[in-house]
Parts: structure tokens; C-alpha cells; sequence
């Protein structure tokens, strides 16, 4: 009663192949998933060392693209109604932090505009998103 | 000289799929954690007058103005770096760009880290990466820096 029978059934299956396959999948989604983001495109700038600005999914996200149109977690927002939006988005949750990411090719005026409605709005202080140069484009 | 069990024997082939799966488990977490790790400036707004009395009364106010005049950024720079004869305003004081990280450290080094607080007065139409690319410097000079934004006409006024 040794092996190699070819009747003989295997009480387990083997499950690495499928591991494998799934594995795969996964990562492949992975990297597909944030090009299909509904945002917009920025161009963000990119200097020498700019500081870590934490998770993105803790944030609220103000998209400024380049023709200054914006955009609250990747959802376009009127400049009209950008402070009601932005306390919308923050819900019950006070101390939320809210980062900008602007165009590369904005004038500075419009983003220093954007920064002074999130004061009015009520939140503290904003991070403004750089890359580190040379570093790989993300979501393009 | 049958096959298998063997204590001694040699096997020809390494088993792979363990070492294939903590790759691909690494991989996954990092292809997770990258994208949504953001890099930035954090920046301060300081509340209108009519809110109270500014932070800051007793110590000296160190304002950083940046205008077209002296640096052109009007348009986005190059891909790396600044004109190479930008020149910023750093306490009514003209230096070079490439100055303001030595600057910045001599005037808020000392100060404790509450009171290390530069005031950005930036030309509405300079270019946002080329500021970017000076507040960047700028906080290189020292740690824990508090970057305040304020209009660039209250600056040169002051």
C-alpha cells in the first residue's frame, strides 16, 4: 500500500497554484486600482525633501487642478460652496486635517485663496502635498 | 536504490513556494502602503486681526517675501532646483535662494521650538512649485519650523 497508484485518492488538495493565482490577482488590482481613481490629474510639484504628510484616507483631500477648478476627495466642488463642502466632508469629526494638492503650474495666489477658505471653514492649518523629486509619478 | 524517505538523501530541486509567497505578501504590502503616503509642507493661516491679538507680539517677526522682481518663477522652473539667480527677502534682508537654509538657521535656530515660526509672504503670481521649492529650503535650515502664509503686501509693509 505504498504510493504512486494511480486510483489513489489525495486527502488534501494542493492549494499553492491557487495561492499563487490569487496572489497575482490581487496585485494586479492593486496597481491597476488607483489610475482608475475618479479625481483629477495633478501635476504635483516636486522639491528635495518635503516632510511625511501621513495616510491619505485620514485626510481631507482638496484637489486644486490646473485651471484652479476644485475638487474635495475627488469630487469637483464649486469655489461658491467650497467651505460647506469641506465642513460636509469633515462631518462629525473636528480635528480633521486637510491637505492640498495643487498643480505645479498654478500661480501660488490661487492655492494661498484655497488655504484661506479652509481657515474660514474652521480647520487648522493645511498640508500642501509635494513629491520628492526624482521620485516615481503616481496615478498617471 | 529506490526512490524517497531516505534521511541523508540529496534533494536536485529547491522548494520554492514559500519563498514565492512571503515575496508576493511583501510586495502587496508595499504596492498598499506607497501610494497613499503622502509627502508635504505642513502651513498655518493665521487668523484676521479682528480674531485677537497675533501670536508672536514679543518676538521678533522673521518674514520670508518672495516677489518676481528678484526671483522669476512666474513660470514653473526647471525640473529640479531654482533659477540660479533667484534672490528672496528673508527679514527685509536680500540673499540668494541658495542662502536660506543657513539664514533661516542663524535667525530661528535658537529660538525655542514655539516661537520658530516663519512668515511666508509669497507674489500672488509667482509659479506654486517654484514657492514650493523656496519653503523647502527654507525649512531645511531647521527643524520643526512653522510656516505661516500672509499676503505678500502686508509683508513688504511691515
Amino acid at each position: 500500500m505504498q504510493g504512486g497508484e494511480p486510483g489513489k485518492m489525495q486527502s488534501a488538495i494542493n492549494v499553492t497554484p491557487l495561492v499563487d493565482v490569487v496572489l497575482v490577482l490581487l496585485i494586479i488590482f492593486m496597481v491597476v486600482a488607483p489610475n482608475m481613481r475618479p479625481g483629477p490629474e495633478v501635476d504635483l510639484p516636486t522639491t528635495e525633501k518635503p516632510l511625511e504628510q501621513g495616510d491619505a484616507r485620514d485626510r481631507i483631500l482638496v484637489t486644486i487642478d490646473e485651471h484652479g477648478a476644485l475638487w474635495i476627495d475627488d469630487k469637483p466642488c464649486k469655489a461658491e460652496s467650497f467651505g460647506e463642502g469641506l465642513r460636509a466632508a469633515a462631518g462629525a469629526a473636528r480635528n480633521t486635517r486637510v491637505v492640498i494638492q495643487g498643480d505645479a503650474r498654478l500661480q501660488f495666489g490661487e492655492v494661498r485663496h484655497a488655504m484661506l477658505a479652509i481657515e474660514e471653514a474652521g480647520f487648522k492649518g493645511v498640508g500642501l502635498i509635494a513629491k520628492r523629486t526624482g521620485a516615481a509619478a503616481k496615478g498617471d | 536504490m529506490q526512490n524517497g524517505g531516505s534521511s541523508g538523501g540529496l534533494q536536485s530541486e529547491m522548494n520554492v513556494t514559500p519563498l514565492v509567497d512571503v515575496v508576493l505578501v511583501l510586495l502587496i504590502i508595499f504596492m498598499v502602503v506607497v501610494p497613499l503616503a503622502m509627502t508635504g509642507y505642513d502651513m498655518d493661516i493665521p487668523r484676521t486681526s479682528t480674531d485677537g491679538p497675533p501670536a508672536q507680539e514679543d518676538v521678533q517677526q522673521v518674514i520670508l517675501s518672495i516677489a518676481p522682481a528678484a526671483c522669476r518663477i512666474l513660470e514653473p522652473p526647471a525640473e529640479k532646483g531654482l533659477p540660479a539667480d533667484c534672490r528672496v527677502y528673508l527679514a527685509e534682508r536680500e540673499i540668494p535662494a541658495s542662502d536660506l537654509p543657513a539664514g533661516v538657521a542663524e535667525m530661528l535656530g535658537t529660538r525655542s521650538k514655539e516661537d520658530r515660526v516663519l512668515f511666508l509672504a509669497a507674489d500672488d503670481r509667482l509659479n506654486y512649485e517654484g514657492v514650493m521649492r523656496i519653503v523647502d529650503l527654507a525649512r531645511s535650515g531647521v527643524d520643526d519650523l512653522t510656516i505661516d502664509v500672509i499676503e505678500a503686501d502686508t509683508g513688504r509693509n511691515q
